[in-house]
């Protein structure tokens, strides 16, 4: 097959199918509930036993305090992905707040919590 | 020795049915409610990887094509071309790639390759097209040695690996439950290969087969997908990226972050780099087993049952590789 072909095929064909989809909706943020997110959580980490949790009110993040330490999970596209807050830098802001992770495969994660929800969670994050 | 035979390049050929069966699929989705679930991103990453891999097979193949044809130069057998060839082939073939596939699972320097093709939390055709663009990394061509020193043309071995990568486009969805029992127990399906795409405990280390389902039922890796257990799909831990870069290249850095921390002893760096994913020095990490052990201290009912079989250690004593 020429090559000009079969690029047009692969960029177009890729454009297309990703065009449909985020007009079908398939772009979407899973939201959580408290029920939702501590499933979540013991389907990533099925050994932990979950205390408490905290689900930001945007419905895309949650706070999880487990007897292994405070963890972290969140909505990535239609699933989530979660760890423990372990080797982490957090960065506060306004309106946005940042959680870096030593993670390559995970590096970041970006919040919206309001400000009550900012000191709560900074303060159990730290473990105390 | 034969002139250079001319095989059909069967992967460029096969594009536009790739993309003519995702958009089905999708339909299929949309329309029925049921039979799998697509999501933007993780689609757009995964056709990404797929079209990166080509480009890599591109950009890269004269290492492996130069590797085969040095073998070709040396033996003196030459099966030819003929179809009994060509179908002998295509199941010696399907034998190498089982081999292969498993090392994939059980060796972190392959796993490190491979990974990428399970680091989506989908199913669905597109994640057929999640394909590595580090297998040349691996050296696993070598195991494609024997069979070119047996007579198999390199034009035979790249036509062939063609053709299995096709058929496997299509096990990758859950819009087919299951096929007939003939074919299931013969053929790798989109059932079996459910299975080995599951993250859990049960699934892990199962159904590596590309085309034959057969090579799983002899040499023991054989687990059926289970009414009572859904497959979730993805990795023990799941990438939190969609970048792809990110997707090919973060278990290459783990492994070398792990290889180059200080104090380690040189088989415990080994360990990081060809053990079995999971491996640690200090066992703060499970593998496949220590997971597996972990789920039959917790769910003690499943012992013996597919995918747990009677000789897993108590979580007690699971294998955690020693400092």
């Amino acid at each position: 097959m020429p090559l000009q072909i079969l690029l047009t095929l692969v960029i177009g064909g890729i454009a297309a199918i990703a065009m449909l989809l985020h007009m079908l909706g398939k772009s979407a943020l899973l939201a959580l509930d408290t029920n939702s997110a501590k499933e979540a959580w013991l389907r990533h980490f099925p050994d932990d036993t979950v205390q408490d949790l905290l689900v930001a009110g945007d419905g895309h993040a949650a706070l999880v305090l487990t007897d292994r330490g405070p963890g972290l999970l969140w909505s990535f596209g239609a699933d989530t992905v979660a760890r423990h807050l372990r080797d982490f830098t957090y960065l506060d802001g306004d309106t946005r707040q940042t959680i870096r992770f030593s993670d390559y495969g995970a590096p970041r994660v970006c919040l919206r919590l309001t400000a009550t929800e900012r000191q709560r969670w900074q303060t159990l994050m730290r473990g105390t | 020795m034969t002139e250079m035979p001319n095989y059909p390049e069967v992967l460029q050929w096969a594009v536009p049915l790739f993309v003519a069966a995702i958009l089905a699929e999708l339909l299929w989705i949309v329309i029925k409610h049921r039979g799998g679930r697509y999501e933007t991103r993780d689609a757009l990453t995964s056709l990404i990887l797929g079209a990166g891999s080509v480009a890599e097979g591109i950009v890269l193949g004269f290492v492996t094509w130069g590797f085969l044809m040095a073998l070709w130069a040396i033996t003196p057998l030459d099966l030819g071309h003929s179809i009994w060839a060509i179908l002998l082939f295509f199941l010696l073939d399907d034998l190498r790639y089982y081999w292969v596939h498993r090392f994939g699972h059980r060796i972190r320097w392959v796993w490190a390759s491979h990974v990428n093709h399970h680091s989506s939390q989908h199913y669905n055709l597109t994640t057929a097209l999640r394909q590595t663009w580090t297998g040349t990394f691996t050296m696993m061509m070598i195991v494609r040695a024997p069979l070119i020193l047996l007579g198999f043309h390199p034009a035979l071995v790249l036509f062939v690996g063609g053709l299995n990568l096709i058929y496997q486009f299509w096990i990758h969805t859950e819009a087919i439950g299951k096929m007939p029992r003939w074919f299931e127990a013969v053929m790798n399906t989109p059932s079996h290969h459910r299975v080995h795409h599951g993250r859990n405990a049960r699934y892990l280390d199962a159904n590596y087969a590309g085309v034959f389902i057969i090579w799983d039922k002899m040499f023991g890796t054989f687990v059926p997908e289970l009414d009572s257990e859904k497959p979730d799909y993805g990795l023990v831990q799941n990438i939190g990226t969609f970048n792809p870069i990110r997707a090919v290249f973060h278990e290459w850095v783990s492994l070398f972050r792990d290889v180059s921390q200080p104090g380690l002893s040189p088989r415990q760096r080994l360990g990081y780099a060809f053990g079995p994913p999971g491996y640690s020095h200090d066992g703060s990490r499970d593998t496949s087993l220590g997971i597996k052990a972990k789920h039959l201290a917790r769910n003690p009912q499943d012992r013996g049952t597919p995918g747990f079989s009677d000789e897993l250690p108590p979580a007690s004593d699971r294998l955690h590789a020693q400092p």
